[in-house]
């Protein structure tokens, strides 16, 4: 009898093996016969009237099936999650560069390629405004007519009364930052396929964050019944926030309805990702930050804006949860922070890892550094000084009743090696080489915040051969949701790990969990499946006690396979059981709502969803850097992350989650910058758009604090899948000032800029 | 659809080449279908005519007074190769830089040199060797030093009869005593070159006092730069980084960088020289 | 070779002789994906960029983005749709999966094949040097330190 699986052991991924052998199939792994595919002509401008779509040559080229404008869109026309503002395809005007104006159906790539290169787009160039500045000067022409100031949100969080309190502080520093667009460059770009099916509805296996809202975004985009759109989500190469939205969804379902019911494909290029796929924010902020001479803050003054692109997305929701984060894991009295959410002719900024929080995280531990400078005072002191506590006020108001690790954090730092030894290892630079070591504290909300119903419903099914199958609602985009609930079921059901089965999302056979995304998959579908595999227990032990004719289920007890009886060793074979039971009964469903926050400050305004957040990761992370000055070249030589994420459910999926944090932080950190100029985005490949290869990055340490269990979280946990991304663009930037005394506040932190600012 | 050759001799090679004068050379690849892959003409079915099973054009030749590099070799094989890694490091360096593993082992050096982009790697290095190419074709066989080859950014004197066949290095006897490839990337492997520098230098085995210096600098003009006031200002001293720092202080009047995505002319102009300064690095 | 549309390749793929009838310039990951149905090989920018299409040829690590089927005939072609057929295969899978090299999987294959010609190279590894083999190979979930313990203790444990 193989050992029941456990939690909180480095049990390894039930996915491993099949994607280690090339098994697992991914959408864009799927090659129906006789599929046709589809592509998007892009309109290629920043902004502009089409005055005409001229077809006829296109669809003279042999092997063009159906080329499609916006009059053969039926239903709205229109996407999005909150602000139902993006086309599916553009009827008259285009926002930014990556607006679909016709979709073509074709028999081979061919074929696809030689009619999107014939479709004649006429357009007529209207002024674009392709940055913050220009979206918000006076006169600025409009993204969209019905947004004046081009604002999709203005939002303002207030505690204390920061402007009078600034009077009172013995420091006060004040700086400007500004932060990059980021792309999530998964590896696998966005694909699906789709058809409709002979029943009239719509079947689509796509790449994708949001299976059950899909079918909303299809429905009303297309006037379609949701309820006969099925989607089914296999394993995602990579998500990070890129397919939390309908990237081909709807251009699929618009293929499907014109297809004949053949299967149609589509799978865009990295080319074509770079310009149409959502990307992270570029943000613009400025902070003043006050305090104590002893170093108690006082004060936080913070103005941001947001550039969220073309259409709305979650902008909004990205804002205000940077704005909750806007003054670091911190006690600040007196906080007011005011943002913007502003729409440009740029690519359209959506969801990312960590959302609105690495900006600020940038904003906030930068001028952590810049006021312990000038209060002389060691950073990290400055840091363990003011780090929350549980029972204390967030920058935000809310008072925190949940697991609260991040001074325990910062201690584990300060008392590490490579924080202890700093000074012996700078001094030991050779030459031409300045060593520094940057400190940092962060911490991420997790779920969705209040006003949004953050809900899941669990599925776990006995099959007829005796072991068991979950049916994961949420996708799993590598992050290893999936295990982490074979673990879950495995644990409570103590099977071992061949009677565990995880289904991958399909909306026919799961229900309505919410996305993959907010750091709360395993912690609201995972609670919801607690109780599942609980009830599913006691009603095997309940069968088992009638088949063997036991007056009550004392001493009965479940193993691998089978339901023992201890005091008599009888045992009744799950098989068997499974036998004997109606479909029905072999089936649990069981359902949760994450819990909110019950006592809503009065502290913002503005906001629509998502405030407050009650559960938040927190980390402090240490990098030791070592710069070039002759060319400003930054080496990465130490990265330690230490997390507070509640009790770890799985130690090496918990170092996966911290090590790929960190390395996309890196990026951020060091190179990777979207640039778009003239309505183009210049940075179209892997050549231009530069994400870290493992030379870039060390070897990340990862410690987990286990001291502040969630209790609310599955055996303890909270979700940790975005706060290591938000230290390594200030850890970086606080360690540069430390080798060289030179201030970046512009990411991402690159070999020129470091030299521009050299003395 | 493209019509695909594949010829076993250079002589097969060319009188295809002859019989389909549109056709497209291609050694590695690397380049080539990169640049296929978004099709100026949708109609383009110029055919390619694949170099890879030319025996003679595979073989690293070594002679009394010359290397001959055939130019579908590597650049892992050049990477890799003793006694290249012995004569020429400035060259295997070089070649050890370019891409990542996978497109070492299938990027040529013929295929870099036919491309000339200013930030071609394998270029600095040759030009501080005194490389020549040797061109064939149907009429003949010609030999050009390659900074006659290289006539602009992506820009060569291959005549359209032509094949490049091998790299031709003159043998030094006694051999150069520093030999140094430098390259600035915005990471590190996968990275085109921001600024690269090859550098050759040999010096007086008694008292170390420079005799001889070759630089080159790339990707900060449209093809190789070489600054010959700055090798002069070596000779004669000792090498210390002392005369490295004024001899990096001729060359910015020098380079012709320009702004593109990767970096700023100021900052390529800056810093290229400054690769000097390493040369005295472990 | 000649203009013919479509052209007759051999070649031994994964062990087993092989005979495919395709456009001799159709790419081979195309090939290897869409005519012959091994998707374990994955496309993850066509550019040659990001290794993920990573196979070897004759035993060494090349992208199957940027080759002709045509370069393939007579040629001896591993993928990862054979990598459990040899001993250090097997130990490199096990590796991955026990060292938790892997996440959202999509870079694994190429990591892997380019891994299998280090190993067979017998050449002493240190976790630089395996860092430097790979490289050519992207991963976004990672941020490789479990990809280098993988590769590490499969190069030190003896073949089983």
């Amino acid at each position: 009898m193989d050992e029941p699986i456990r939690l909180h052991r480095p049990i390894p991924r039930n996915d491993a093996r099949p994607k280690a052998c090339g098994r697992e199939v991914y959408a864009v792994d799927r090659y129906p016969n006789n599929a046709l595919l589809a592509g998007a002509l892009r309109c290629g401008v920043a902004a502009g009237r089409i005055r005409d779509i001229d077809i006829r040559q296109a669809s003279a080229v042999p092997g063009v099936f159906r080329i499609l404008t916006a009059s053969d869109v039926p239903g709205s026309n229109r996407q999005g999650i909150i602000h139902k503002d993006m086309p599916v395809l553009c009827e008259n005007i285009v926002r930014y560069c990556g607006d679909p104006v016709a979709l073509v159906l074709a028999e081979s790539s061919e074929s696809l390629q030689q009619a999107l290169s014939r479709i004649q787009i006429d357009i007529e160039p209207l002024p674009a405004v392709c940055s913050l500045e220009q979206a918000l000067a006076s006169g600025a022409s409009l993204v969209h007519d019905d947004r004046p100031g081009n604002l999709l949100a203005h939002a303002l969080i207030q505690k204390g009364d920061a402007t009078t309190a600034f009077a009172t502080c013995d420091a006060v520093v004040e700086g400007s930052f500004s932060t990059p667009v980021q792309d999530h460059a998964f590896l696998e770009t966005e694909s699906g396929i789709a058809r409709m099916e002979e029943d009239g509805g719509l079947l689509m296996e796509v790449s994708t964050q949001s299976p059950f809202r899909d079918r909303f975004e299809i429905a009303h985009a297309l006037g379609l019944d949701f309820q006969k759109i099925r989607i089914v989500a296999p394993a995602l190469g990579g998500g990070f926030g890129g397919k939390d939205g309908a990237t081909v969804q709807c251009l699929l379902a618009l293929a499907a309805l014109h297809s004949n019911g053949r299967w149609v494909r589509m799978h865009w290029s990295r080319e074509e990702h770079f310009v149409a796929g959502y990307k992270r924010h570029a943000c613009r902020m400025h902070y003043r930050l006050g305090a104590k001479a002893d170093g108690t803050l006082v004060a936080l003054d913070t103005r941001l804006w947001y550039d969220t692109g073309a259409y709305a997305h979650l902008g909004a929701e990205v804002m205000e949860l940077g704005m909750e984060h806007a003054a670091g894991p911190y006690r600040i009295p007196n906080t007011r922070i005011e943002g913007w959410c502003v729409h440009t002719n740029q690519p359209v900024a959506g969801a990312m890892r960590a959302f609105g929080v690495c900006q600020v995280t940038f904003g906030i531990e930068s001028m952590m550094d810049m006021l312990a400078e000038r209060l002389k005072m060691d950073p990290l002191t400055l840091r363990i000084r003011n780090a929350l506590c549980k029972g204390d006020e967030n920058g935000a108001g809310v008072r925190l009743e949940t697991s609260t690790g991040i001074r325990d954090c910062l201690e584990r730092i300060q008392d590490h090696p490579l924080w202890r030894q700093r000074t012996e290892w700078k001094d030991a630079a050779p030459r031409f080489r300045r060593r520094g070591v940057g400190v940092v504290g962060v911490w991420n909300a997790a779920g969705y915040g209040g006003g949004v119903r953050d809900a899941a419903i669990a599925k776990i099914e006995l099959l007829l051969d005796g072991t068991f199958l979950v049916h994961n609602a949420v996708s799993d985009m590598g992050q290893g949701n999936s295990c982490a609930f074979f673990q879950i079921a495995g644990h409570i059901l103590n099977q071992d790990p061949g009677r565990i089965h995880v289904r991958q999302p399909d909306t026919r056979s799961a229900y309505p969990s919410g996305s993959s995304s907010a750091g709360r998959t395993t912690y609201t579908y995972g609670r919801a499946l607690i109780e599942a595999c609980e009830r599913m227990k006691a009603r095997l032990i309940n069968r088992a006690g009638l088949i063997l004719f036991l007056q009550d289920d004392d001493g009965l007890e479940l193993e691998p396979g089978r339901v023992v009886h201890k005091p008599s060793g009888r045992k009744v074979p799950l098989k068997a059981l499974a036998g004997l039971m109606q479909p029905e009964e072999r089936v649990i469903l069981s359902e949760t709502v994450a819990p909110t926050c019950k006592n809503v400050p009065a502290t913002a305004t503005g906001f629509f969803i998502g405030f407050p957040h009650v559960i938040f990761a927190y980390g402090a992370h240490l990098v030791r850097i070592e710069i070039d000055e002759r060319t400003g070249e930054i080496t990465i030589v130490n990265y330690l992350a230490v997390t507070d994420g509640g009790r770890v459910l799985n130690p090496t999926m918990f170092e996966q989650q911290v090590q790929g944090g960190v390395a996309q932080g890196l990026g951020y950190a060091l190179m990777e910058d979207l640039v778009v100029r003239d309505g183009r985005v210049l940075t179209q490949d892997f050549t231009t758009y530069l994400i870290p290869g493992s030379l870039d990055v060390p070897d990340i340490v990862s410690i987990a604090v286990e001291d502040h269990p969630e209790e609310s979280g599955p055996f303890g946990m909270k979700g940790i899948g975005e706060v290591a991304m938000n230290g390594p663009l200030p850890a970086v930037a606080n360690a540069v000032w430390d080798a060289c005394g030179i201030r970046i506040r512009q990411g991402p932190i690159t070999a020129e800029r470091v030299w521009s600012e050299m003395p | 659809m493209r019509a695909i050759f594949i010829p076993e001799s250079i002589e097969e090679a060319l009188s295809i080449r002859n019989a389909y004068p549109q056709a497209l050379w291609m050694a590695g690849g690397t380049d080539l279908l990169v640049q296929l892959r978004v099709r100026v003409h949708p109609e383009d079915d110029r055919p390619l005519i694949l170099l890879e099973r030319v025996a003679s054009l595979a073989r690293i030749d070594i002679h009394e007074d010359e290397i001959c590099i055939g130019s579908c070799i590597s650049f892992n094989q050049i990477a890799s190769d003793p006694l290249l890694t012995a004569e020429v490091p400035v060259l295997t360096q070089a070649a050890s830089t370019v891409g990542g593993p996978a497109l070492r082992n299938m990027a040529t050096i013929g295929g870099n040199v036919c491309t000339a982009s200013p930030g071609g790697d394998s270029l600095p290095a040759l030009y501080v060797l005194d490389a020549s190419v040797e061109l064939v074709s149907t009429s003949g066989t010609r030999r050009l030093p390659l900074s006659e080859f290289l006539t602009g950014p992506r820009k060569t004197a291959l005549l359209p009869d032509e094949l490049l066949t091998s790299i031709v290095i003159p043998r030094r006897r006694p051999l150069w005593t520093l030999q140094r490839y430098e390259k600035i990337g915005k990471r590190k492997a996968l990275a085109i070159a921001v600024a690269s520098m090859a550098a050759v230098i040999r010096t007086d085995a008694a008292c170390g006092i420079v005799e001889e210096a070759h630089f080159a600098w790339g990707s900060v003009g449209p093809t190789v730069i070489r600054c010959p006031p700055a090798e002069e200002a070596l000779i004669g001293r000792p090498l210390t980084q002392d005369a490295l720092r004024s001899a990096a202080q001729i060359v910015p009047s020098w380079v012709h960088p320009i702004d593109d995505i990767r970096a700023s002319a100021e900052y390529r102009r800056t810093v290229g020289p400054r690769l000097l300064l390493r040369l005295l690095d472990p | 070779m000649s203009r013919d549309h479509q052209a007759t390749i051999r070649f031994m793929l994964n062990g087993e002789p092989t005979e495919c009838t395709c456009p001799p310039d159709m790419r081979v990951i195309d090939l290897l994906r869409e005519a012959m149905g091994l998707t374990g090989t994955k496309e993850g920018c066509g550019t040659g960029e990001c290794g993920a299409c990573t196979i070897l040829l004759d035993g060494i690590p090349r992208l199957s983005c940027l080759m002709v089927a045509a370069q393939l005939h007579e040629r001896r072609i591993e993928t990862v749709e054979g990598i459990e057929r040899s001993a250090e295969g097997r130990k490199l899978v096990d590796a991955f999966v026990e060292h938790g090299a892997v996440q959202c999987g999509f870079c694994t294959p190429a990591m892997e094949m380019t891994a299998l010609a280090l190993l067979r190279s017998r050449n002493p590894l240190d976790r630089k040097a395996i860092r430097a083999a790979l490289s050519g190979n992207l991963c976004r979930c990672t941020g490789y330190v479990k990809i280098v313990d993988a590769v590490e203790r499969a190069a030190a444990e003896p073949l089983s």
